[in-house]
């Protein structure tokens, strides 16, 4: 964020203040969450985008909890089931292209529960935002391991320490020929704010990682373990091998900022061959629509 | 019975599918109504199928279980069906070395069945044809069995196999081959009065109504995982779209059609999945999303008999409990069933109606033998409206948050698009407030739980009642049922009139929330009530003896994979009305 970005916020306060949430927020002090949702409030600020021309959409986990904590009345929100936040938005965003479409999930529903929806997901480049809230657990029902959580960690149910090795999610979006692949980190606003408006302006499925700190069960990665190792990207690796590269560490060197992006790719409603040259979306289309031409092989 | 009907039996592959809709056509445009299904096994080579054709003078709407004519392709085809052709029936097949099946010949006399052998291979081959066309050879022999001239069936070939010249010439020597043989010295002839005129219908599958009735209800996207008998509704849908423009889309799995499905309905579109029981299991969490977040959402059940694989390919009404009560948690839905191709087009259109005003989930039910089986229908006319329950125009400037979940006497709150207005509000999984932010109050979550139900009552007050066909009261023997058995009832009812037998039926199209003072009535005003259903409990008979108190005299299950047959009705009948 630039001093002419801050000045921009303040330019667009009534806007920022719609962003706001109203309701009591639920989430634990030193969350990570808290910086991830102002990122997201100012992101979608400086980039010009109004309440009501967004849709978000959240998984279940303690983000979903911040479902109805953002904005204040002029929002629209869908808060689904647990690791299914991917699908719903799809659906929503092939509905109606021109409402953005945000979608939040954790480490828990996205690379558990819901992992073949992310594989999909990336591979149809639906034209959305989904942001990954890794905080290497499951929070929500109290710090059991998830597929990030480090090897040998002793969690609740996992009272010997985690034994399969953990996935490293930016790693595994890039094997599925992505367009956008980011990582950011909760404790850093301005670089999540920075990261989530180039995910926004992306045409296509925009995959940002952010690595979140959960100050009541993750005791293994706090913010300061990520303060010592976090490493901002300076330039976007040129090919998806460099990115790969880039985004492989997530022990000593942990890359921040877009590791691989594709501007030029087609979204998924610009690859429907069915749909060249339409310019309404599906939502608008809903009308009756004369069989009769269709009938006559039936005759 | 004065209906004629015919069996084509052979291998999967061997074209049967490619003679069955030659001749469901042509007869269709010779002025004669057609009903056709097709028996076959889970695999695509190979294994023993199927196809039946029952034509009359008059409509049908079932398949008889005895027939007139089989044409067997090959040797299983030979066996398999001798038992059921009628007495003096035709069996006629093109196998070399029957005279090595013993059984064949000797059953074949007792039941004075003519057994008509031409060496379909040899002259297939000799015309320049595979093996494949000893089915046009067999087909021209039929035909002139059947009595008919060869013109119309010619014309049909011709059409079918337009793009092909080639082919079309050895296909077209073939049936003339077959037609006039001079292989067969004496040749039965059948005399079957022919059409005086050529009614307006269609000819066309359940699934095919499904499609057509979608498009012009204003579908703009559907998503769908294969699954049998459902899948060709995936690709009926899709060779429209160049014309529809819809998105059509294949989903990773039945969870994700369901949930594209909800995520669409949720910003404004239409849009719908079809799945049978299997996929159905998978989609139940979807289920209860779209109770909890009052989002209408339409689901197409094409039923197969279970539990698990069960029978891919074969038909049943298993599915009914599951459908009323899969998912967690208690909320409003509506269940439907078709039970021809009008009934799949006009069903879908009132689906996407009811779940978008009542804001519910909506399943309709159909069943495999609904969606693969050519039937012959009126035209459809087009005459139901779009109503979509949205609060649109100057009303979307009046709108507070709190009006998407008021808690209404009627159960319906106000519903708007994303983005329509500048008053936003939250969807919300979890339990909510009027305006959708989370609760865990007491007094709050009662109350929005009980809002949500009442959607039940009003949704059941403002269905159609279920329609007594045949006589309206004082049958010698009624009968209740839903789906497919509305068609086989629709010849019973006809056939025994014709033996001073009355009967009338109630069917049931829309089943939950139950209607159930129309069944108490038809007791009441009825002696003799039986259920008819395909599955093993009884599903709906049980729970309209739970909701009216009252017992059904009897109760005439199938769940062997096979539909009602007419004779299967007719027989039960005549031992049942005393």
């Amino acid at each position: 964020m630039t001093n002419s970005d801050y000045k921009k916020l303040a330019d667009r306060k009534s806007d920022y203040l719609a962003y706001e949430g109203n309701e009591i927020i639920t989430w634990c002090a030193g969350c990570g969450n808290y910086g991830i949702q102002k990122a997201l409030e100012r992101a979608m600020v400086l980039e010009g985008i109004k309440p009501k021309d967004a849709l978000f959409c959240y998984d279940i986990g303690c983000h979903g909890n911040g479902s109805d904590k953002i904005g204040n009345k002029v929002v629209y929100t869908l808060h689904g089931l647990h690791g299914r936040v991917l699908p719903v938005a799809a659906g929503a965003c092939i509905a109606n292209p021109t409402i953005k479409v945000i979608a939040e999930g954790g480490d828990g529903g996205t690379m558990s529960e819901g992992v073949n929806h992310l594989v999909h997901a990336v591979r149809s480049n639906y034209p959305m935002v989904f942001i990954l809230h890794n905080n290497e657990n499951y929070g929500l029902t109290t710090g059991q391991a998830s597929a990030c959580t480090r090897k040998n960690r002793p969690m609740n149910g996992s009272p010997d320490g985690v034994i399969s090795n953990p996935m490293n999610c930016c790693d595994f979006v890039m094997g599925l020929n992505p367009t956008f692949v980011a990582r950011s980190f909760s404790g850093d606003v301005k670089h999540m704010t920075g990261i989530l408006r180039a995910a926004l302006k992306h045409n296509g499925f925009a995959f940002v990682e952010i690595m979140q700190v959960c100050p009541t069960y993750n005791r293994a990665t706090p913010q300061e373990w990520y303060l010592e190792r976090v490493n901002y990207l300076k330039t976007t690796p040129k090919t998806i091998d460099l990115a790969r590269k880039a985004c492989a560490d997530l022990n000593n060197k942990i890359n921040l900022g877009i590791f691989y992006q594709h501007k030029k790719a087609p979204n998924y409603m610009e690859m429907l061959v069915n749909r060249k040259g339409v310019k309404t979306t599906p939502m608008e289309e809903v009308e009756r629509f004369d069989i009769k031409p269709l009938l006559k092989q039936f005759e | 019975m004065n209906r004629t009907t015919l069996k084509v039996a052979g291998e999967s592959g061997m074209g049967l599918l490619s003679v069955g809709r030659i001749v469901a056509k042509v007869l269709k445009h010779m002025g004669f109504y057609v009903h056709s299904d097709r028996e076959y096994p889970s695999l695509i080579k190979g294994g023993h199928s199927n196809l039946q054709i029952d034509f009359d003078l008059k409509p049908i709407h079932s398949l008889s279980r005895e027939v007139d004519l089989v044409i067997a392709l090959d040797r299983s085809g030979l066996m398999e069906y001798l038992d059921v052709i009628k007495k003096g029936g035709v069996l006629v097949h093109g196998y070399e070395r029957h005279h090595l099946i013993k059984d064949l010949h000797t059953k074949a006399k007792k039941r004075n069945i003519k057994l008509m052998y031409l060496p379909a291979h040899t002259i297939a081959r000799s015309l320049g044809g595979s093996d494949v066309m000893v089915n046009m050879v067999l087909l021209g022999l039929i035909w002139r069995i059947l009595g008919f001239s060869l013109k119309p069936l010619e014309d049909a070939i011709k059409k079918q196999f337009a793009t092909k010249p080639e082919l079309l010439k050895i296909d077209l020597k073939c049936v003339q081959a077959g037609y006039k043989p001079h292989e067969l010295k004496k040749i039965p002839q059948y005399k079957i009065p022919l059409p005086k005129k050529v009614p307006k219908t269609l000819l066309l599958d359940g699934n095919m109504g499904v499609a057509l009735g979608a498009i012009e209800a204003g579908v703009r996207s559907y998503f769908m995982y294969p699954m049998s008998p459902a899948s060709s509704i995936l690709m009926h849908l899709a060779d429209f779209s160049h014309e529809t423009k819809m998105v059509v889309k294949q989903a990773e799995d039945e969870i994700t059609a369901a949930q594209m499905t909800l995520g669409a309905m949720f910003m404004g579109s239409r849009s719908f999945t079809a799945t049978s029981g299997g996929g159905y299991d998978l989609m139940t969490e979807t289920v209860s999303l779209a109770g909890m977040t009052e989002t209408p959402w339409v689901c197409v059940v094409c039923q197969r008999p279970g539990p698990a694989t069960g029978l891919p390919t074969w038909t049943g009404q298993g599915d009914l409990n599951m459908v009323i009560n899969s998912s967690h948690g208690e909320f409003a839905r509506l269940v439907m069933s078709a039970s021809d191709p009008t009934s799949c087009y006009e069903g879908i259109q009132h689906a996407f109606n009811y779940a978008e005003e009542f804001q519910i989930p909506v399943i309709f039910l159909s069943e495999k033998t609904i969606a693969e089986a050519q039937t012959m229908v009126d035209v459809f006319k087009s005459k139901i409206p779009i109503k979509r329950g949205l609060v649109t125009g100057k009303n979307l400037e009046k709108l507070q948050p709190s009006d998407r979940f008021k808690l209404t006497k009627s159960g319906v709150s106000f519903r708007w698009l994303p983005g329509t207005s500048e008053i936003g509000y939250y969807g919300n999984g979890d339990e909510h407030k009027e305006d959708g932010t989370l609760t865990e109050k007491g007094p709050e979550c009662a109350a929005m739980y009980d809002k949500r139900m009442r959607k039940m009552e009003t949704l059941k007050n403002a269905l159609p009642a279920p329609v007594v066909y045949g006589v309206k009261k004082g049958a010698d023997i009624s009968f209740i049922g839903w789906g497919s058995s509305k068609g086989t009832m629709l010849d019973v009812i006809e056939e025994m009139k014709k033996e001073g037998i009355k009967v009338n039926y109630l069917h049931y199209e829309y089943l939950w929330p139950l209607k159930e003072k129309p069944a108490a009535l038809f007791f009441k005003e009825n002696k003799k009530v039986h259920i008819l259903e395909g599955n093993h409990q009884g599903q709906l008979a049980t729970m309209i003896e739970a909701a009216t108190g009252l017992k059904f005299k009897g109760r005439l299950l199938k769940y062997n994979g096979r539909h009602f047959f007419l004779e299967d009705v007719m027989e039960y009948t005549l031992k049942a009305r005393h």
